[in-house]
């Protein structure tokens, strides 16, 4: 019975319900450079803004946005739960914030959003070369903006290796490409290679400053409009220099006056992205500083730009990372609209809701006892907070499955219950305690039973029912060993009244 | 006789020649009763077998054990799925696509449609727009299985309630340590999986990897009563009470927790939006109330006939 409280409390400890009455917003992201600067880092809580109150997301962008309201540098106050910070800024600064999480539960894809991709490289990889890709793919899909990310080896059944990437809250839509794209970038002098993605031949890329990136035109051509983005890059020595012998060779074209005859031309994964025109002052020149660009096409002026936006930051997190060891096969991606993922959720709490009035109240209506009924109610309340604590302890995400096995854990636990009470009532020549170690011959066999019937679950189809397979494991493991025997200890109480 | 009612404490008249005759019933038919499901069993078989010979797979599948697609996006107004079906059947030539809505379960509104087809999804979603219902990025939701992944995902969610099945027997005979009480439970799991995806073929349900995964928990549901049965009626026997009491002692508590079950699961169907659940529900109801036959006729009756033979009473 003690264990029982002690567990219980730890649950609730572990879930932290303290969202609901804390009040501020997180910082989700925050640009490296400012976090240097500023000492703010994710995970802090923000407080106060120059003097106001933030509770919420809310808050916080009309704050922002009142002191942005006018042009020029402006100094911020920031005031989070520990710290006070303090510096000045020309724009918004980059922070990306949301509100406190209300508790340590962390829902899956289908509940709060997001993406998940089951990926299959071409050919077999030795183990240091997935963790290769998977380290190669988190900092591409970090480097294009997207920081709430999981990747994590697979397997199955078969022995099959897999990439499995999930991202949480609003994914773009051209994730596959992000994901699967090899992304060998190639930027050609008529046939020489003059320079390749990643940071051998690239230190930097600028992205998120105005100053060297940005769409610089839109126009109207015959199937809609078409925008061209640009950004700078800068070449390490070795590129520079063989990017300029490869264009010392070469002389002026006669078509474009003030360019060199050859262009240079950016292929990704042998595909021509661009073709730039090279200036004449650049022959045989270390230009270090390039500008990279390319095109969005859309049927409209707003689709096109929004495109451009995309295939340049696309572009960027290639250039940044490199290609990829292998070339990759998507074999499955699911992404779920966060909206849709609030309806499930909300739809989910009322089912729960209606199932335990009625499970009360059958409860009742065979017994009719209250203080069993409530005492069962109880019990069925607190196996599934105990069992929301651990999963919110080893911070694993609660996704649909995870809600059938939840359910599958408390349902049995209901069972359990009903054997008890009933072993207690009847074989009235035992004593209560000999009725119950009988009950739960029962219990612990219906326990086992199950127990290994999810096992194959936890490879079987790469894993993605996983989530399902432990939930229902841990639900029962908790109810056998810490809430039933305290329900036991509760209807010895009772029946001896 | 009377001494065998122990559970009611004040039986009267009426109520006692009830119980009795119900007893005396039982004692008379139960070898009838077992080949209820027996019977049952085999018509499932039956139509499982002329089910795999029409259509070369146990059962029908949907598209995450196919490959394919499966867009689903909220909608303000109502769409009449019909039409749109029609319309992107014509778009995605010579592809099959079928359209789910799912509803508000107070004001009975879609609140979203879901799209199934094994066509490309970028094409899909071409169609979809061409119909008239824009995608915005974040506002819909896309699902896409590769059919070779798929494939193998559907064989190994199967193999994986075949080791399923075989460790729970298993573990059976290790409770138990006697033959024909644990083949007893056994068979009455098998019937339950047997004659619970017969029905789900004949509903013509698509099953997906989450119902398959249904199908194990089946395996859980199915055996506790089973177990709670045979434990009652081997292990009882040194508490004095005849076998009749132990056993009628034991449907009541087994009626009681298949029922919390069912009420629960059947909650679950009608009320849940997601297609998802809802069919991992509708698996476990059809399941629960094939569990009551297979447990209270098939293995209620071996039990008491292996009790009788064996002189446990």
């Amino acid at each position: 019975m003690w264990l029982y409280l002690a567990v219980l409390l730890l649950a609730i400890i572990s879930i932290a319900p303290w969202g609901y009455v804390n009040k501020g917003v997180e910082i989700s992201s925050i640009d490296q450079n400012l976090s240097q600067e500023t000492g703010l880092s994710q995970g802090d809580i923000i407080k106060y803004v120059n003097g106001d109150e933030i509770k919420n997301l809310e808050d916080y962008s009309n704050v922002i946005n009142k002191i942005f309201s006018s042009e020029g540098e402006k100094r911020i106050e920031v005031k989070t739960t520990t710290k006070e910070f303090v510096f000045l800024s020309t724009s918004i600064p980059e922070i990306v914030v949301k509100d406190i999480e209300k508790t340590k539960i962390r829902t899956g894809l289908e509940l709060k959003g997001g993406a998940r991709a089951l990926v299959k490289p071409e050919k077999e990889l030795t183990d240091q070369e997935m963790i290769n890709l998977l380290d190669l793919t988190r900092q591409r899909l970090n480097a294009y903006g997207l920081k709430d990310v999981q990747i994590k080896e697979a397997s199955d059944l078969s022995g099959n290796k897999y990439m499995l990437v999930e991202i949480a809250g609003a994914t773009p839509s051209d994730l596959e490409s992000l994901i699967a794209q090899q992304g060998k970038f190639e930027a050609k002098i008529g046939n020489e290679t003059a320079f390749i993605g990643g940071n051998k031949d690239i230190t930097s890329v600028c992205k998120g400053d105005a100053r060297c990136e940005g769409i610089r035109e839109c126009n109207e051509i015959t199937e809609g409009y078409s925008c061209r983005f640009e950004f700078g890059i800068t070449l390490s020595g070795d590129a520079a220099k063989k990017h300029a012998s490869i264009t010392s060779n070469l002389s002026e074209s006669i078509e474009n006056p003030g360019y060199l005859d050859q262009k240079l031309d950016l292929y990704l994964d042998d595909i021509l992205v661009d073709s730039l025109l090279v200036s004449i002052d650049l022959k045989g020149k270390e230009a270090t500083d390039i500008a990279i660009s390319g095109p969005g096409y859309g049927v409209d002026e707003q689709e096109a730009y929004d495109n451009a936006q995309d295939n340049m930051r696309k572009l960027q997190s290639i250039l940044i990372t490199g290609s990829l060891p292998v070339k990759l096969e998507i074999e499955k991606i699911d992404s779920v609209s966060p909206i849709l993922g609030k309806e499930f959720t909300r739809n989910i709490l009322i089912a729960a809701l209606i199932a335990l009035l009625v499970v009360g109240l059958s409860i009742f209506i065979r017994y009719r006892k209250l203080k069993l009924t409530l005492a069962i109610i109880c019990m069925m309340l607190s196996e599934m907070i105990i069992l929301l604590g651990i999963l919110a302890l080893f911070k694993s995400n609660i996704d649909l499955a995870g809600i059938a096995g939840i359910i599958a854990s408390i349902g049995t636990g209901i069972d359990d219950q009903i054997i008890m009470v009933d072993s207690a009532e009847s074989h009235k020549q035992y004593s209560v305690k000999e009725r119950i170690k009988r009950a739960f011959f029962i219990i612990f066999g219906a326990y086992l039973t199950v127990l290994v019937a999810m096992l194959p679950l936890f490879t079987a189809g790469a894993g993605l029912l996983r989530g399902f397979a432990l939930t229902t494991i841990i639900g029962m493991t908790v109810g056998v060993l810490i809430t039933r025997p305290a329900f036991g200890d509760i209807i010895s109480k009772i029946t001896k009244d | 006789m009377t001494d065998e009612i122990i559970n009611e404490k004040k039986p009267e008249v009426n109520k006692e020649k009830r119980k009795i005759n119900w007893e005396a019933f039982h004692d008379k038919h139960y070898i009838k009763l077992m080949f209820i499901p027996i019977v049952i069993l085999i018509l499932a078989l039956i139509y499982l077998a002329v089910f795999y010979f029409a259509n070369g797979d146990i059962m029908h599948k949907d598209i995450t054990l196919t490959g394919g697609t499966i867009l689903t996006v909220n909608v303000n107004e109502k769409i009449d799925t019909n039409k749109m079906t029609s319309f992107l059947e014509s778009k995605l030539a010579g592809k099959d696509v079928s359209i789910r809505t799912m509803k508000n379960i107070y004001s009975g509104n879609q609140i979203a449609i879901s799209i199934e087809s094994n066509a490309d999804s970028d094409l899909i979603k071409k169609a979809v727009e061409e119909y008239g219902i824009k995608l915005e990025e974040g506002k819909y939701s896309i699902e896409v299985t590769g059919s070779t992944l798929s494939k193998s995902f559907g064989k190994e969610l199967l193999i994986a309630v075949a080791i399923a099945f075989i460790f729970m027997a298993i573990v059976i005979f290790i409770l138990f340590r006697v033959p024909i009480p644990s083949l007893a439970v056994i068979f009455a799991a098998f019937t339950d999986i047997i004659v619970t995806l017969a029905v789900i073929d004949l509903l013509g349900v698509k099953l997906g990897t989450a119902g398959i995964a249904a199908f194990l928990m089946l395996i859980g549901y199915s055996v506790d009563t089973d177990i709670m049965l045979t434990s009652r009626a081997l292990k009882g026997k040194d508490s004095g009470l005849k076998l009749n009491t132990r056993l009628f002692s034991a449907i009541k508590t087994g009626f009681m927790m298949t029922w919390t079950s069912i009420a629960v699961t059947l909650i679950g169907y009608f009320v849940l939006v997601s297609p998802v659940l809802k069919q991992v529900f509708l698996i476990l109801s059809i399941g629960l109330f094939v569990d009551l036959i297979a447990t209270w006729l098939g293995n209620l009756s071996i039990i008491k006939w292996y009790c009788k033979k064996k002189k446990i009473n």
